[in-house]
């Protein structure tokens, strides 16, 4: 699909033509489904944010404005549904449990030769998965956004709808939190 | 010395962050902020990108399958007033009539220029270069549109056969019912007006075209998987889908061609 064929086929899915938004979801879908994934670190919950963006960026099309770029505003919506997703995640877990931080920081460290084959250890991995699960959706998803889509600062506090100081911190915070949680990791290492 | 904090390394390490030439200067002369930034390099790196499981040519389709049922209302926009007034299937209902409109000025046009001309009277058109040409482009331009507009309405019915083909082996047809219908009127007029202009391939598949859309509409709206799998086989023996992306390929080309198209018969009626 050329510039051009590509601005009619959004011109007519703002006029609610579906079948003109059929064409955007193909097009788009494998990469919100890889930004949902790397938001929310699971098959399923990015498989519901693919479905929802899209489902929101219909509704709200009529209020996209035609000289923006569609790919972009769509790339906020996935972030923001994947924040509200890992908020009600969240919440549901919290009733159930408190804060997981604890856990992951007392993890009983594992033998790791080298910083190379440590980042390539699944069960390395499955560390640092479990200390970004701990991090507030927020942290999250301002880190994922920073750290795996090398977003810059002003790109994220624009993408999650934040003030550039909100985001540079949220990041800053992810960034102390996963310090503390892979330390003993780090002490393995030196 | 100044040093630096744990947000100027991060933002460093990211390379954001002002004063960067010298926060570099400093790491090399201050051994506890070099020491902190290796720590926090050291964490980062470890953190690699997971593995985004392969999602396959058809993951669009299937995301369009899974939400097309439950597709919100639009929230309004001021210059869209009319659209959002309609419900969807009035608005299915718009683009036929739009297209039937289309389709009116320019078979209008084509008896107007035929009263205009009377039998045996020697054309204006004739008698200039200028005029002969002007006539032509008329023509010409009016061949366009109708191979847009056949092009387009072979587009819509390309969706709703691949709908139907792809649809759940019971259920709700209700939907691509109406729009077949919206569609079924569309495509007689087209035909039609195909054979008056020669375009017999065109009228073949659309005359195809019609029967499965007649199908579709005719079936219950709540298919069992018998009454679906005889509408898929007739779609398949008439090799419909095949024939209708072609036919709308073909005539885009034909559209964006210099000096439009002369019929042709490339796909030959085979039910």
């Amino acid at each position: 699909m050329d510039a051009t064929e590509a601005a009619a086929v959004l011109a007519r899915a703002r006029q609610g033509d579906s079948d003109a938004f059929r064409a955007l979801v193909e097009r788009h879908s494998r990469s919100v489904f890889r930004l949902a994934y790397r938001m929310t670190g699971n098959e399923q919950d990015a498989e519901d944010v693919v479905q929802e963006s899209f489902l929101r960026a219909f509704k709200q099309l009529g209020r996209f404005e035609s000289r923006a770029n569609f790919g972009t505003w769509l790339y906020r919506i996935v972030a923001n549904c994947s924040v509200d997703l890992m908020r009600s995640k969240q919440a549901r877990h919290d009733q159930v449990r408190g804060d997981s931080l604890d856990d992951v920081v007392e993890m009983p460290a594992v033998d790791a030769p080298g910083p190379e084959r440590m980042a390539q250890s699944a069960e390395i991995q499955q560390r640092v998965q479990a200390a970004l699960q701990a991090l507030s959706p927020l942290e999250r998803a301002a880190f994922t956004l920073r750290h795996y889509e090398g977003r810059s600062i002003d790109e994220i506090s624009a993408a999650l709808g934040l003030g550039t100081s909100a985001a540079k911190h949220s990041v800053f915070r992810a960034v102390k939190k996963l310090r503390i949680a892979l330390a003993p990791l780090r002490s393995q290492e030196s | 010395m100044k040093h630096y904090t744990e947000d100027d390394l991060t933002l460093y390490y990211y390379g954001e962050g002002r004063r960067r030439a010298d926060i570099e200067r400093h790491l090399d002369a201050c051994g506890s902020c070099a020491s902190l930034y290796r720590e926090i390099a050291g964490t980062l790196a470890m953190i690699a990108a997971p593995e985004v499981p392969e999602r396959g040519d058809q993951y669009g389709l299937e995301v369009w399958q899974r939400i097309r049922h439950t597709l919100p209302e639009q929230d309004a926009s001021s210059w869209r007033t009319l659209w959002t007034a309609l419900s969807r299937g009035d608005r299915l209902g718009f683009a036929a009539a739009a297209a039937l409109l289309l389709l009116a000025a320019f078979v209008g046009g084509r008896i107007w220029q035929r009263q205009a001309t009377p039998q045996g009277a020697p054309q204006i058109a004739a008698d200039t270069g200028t005029s002969a040409g002007a006539a032509s482009v008329t023509n010409d331009m009016r061949q366009r549109i109708l191979l847009t507009s056949v092009a387009d309405h072979l587009d819509r019915s390309e969706r709703v056969l691949t709908d139907i083909m792809n649809a759940p082996d019971r259920g709700d047809i209700s939907t691509e019912q109406r729009w077949a219908e919206d569609l079924l009127d569309a495509s007689r007029l087209y035909r039609q007006d195909a054979v008056d202009a020669g375009e017999q391939s065109v009228a073949d598949v659309l005359d195809d075209l019609e029967r499965s859309l007649l199908e579709i509409v005719h079936s219950p709206s709540t298919v069992g998987a018998a009454d679906l799998e005889q509408i898929r086989r007739r779609i398949d023996a008439a090799t419909l889908l095949f024939k209708v992306r072609v036919m709308s390929d073909e005539l885009r080309k034909r559209d964006q061609a210099p000096g439009a198209a002369s019929p042709r018969t490339s796909i030959r009626k085979t039910s």
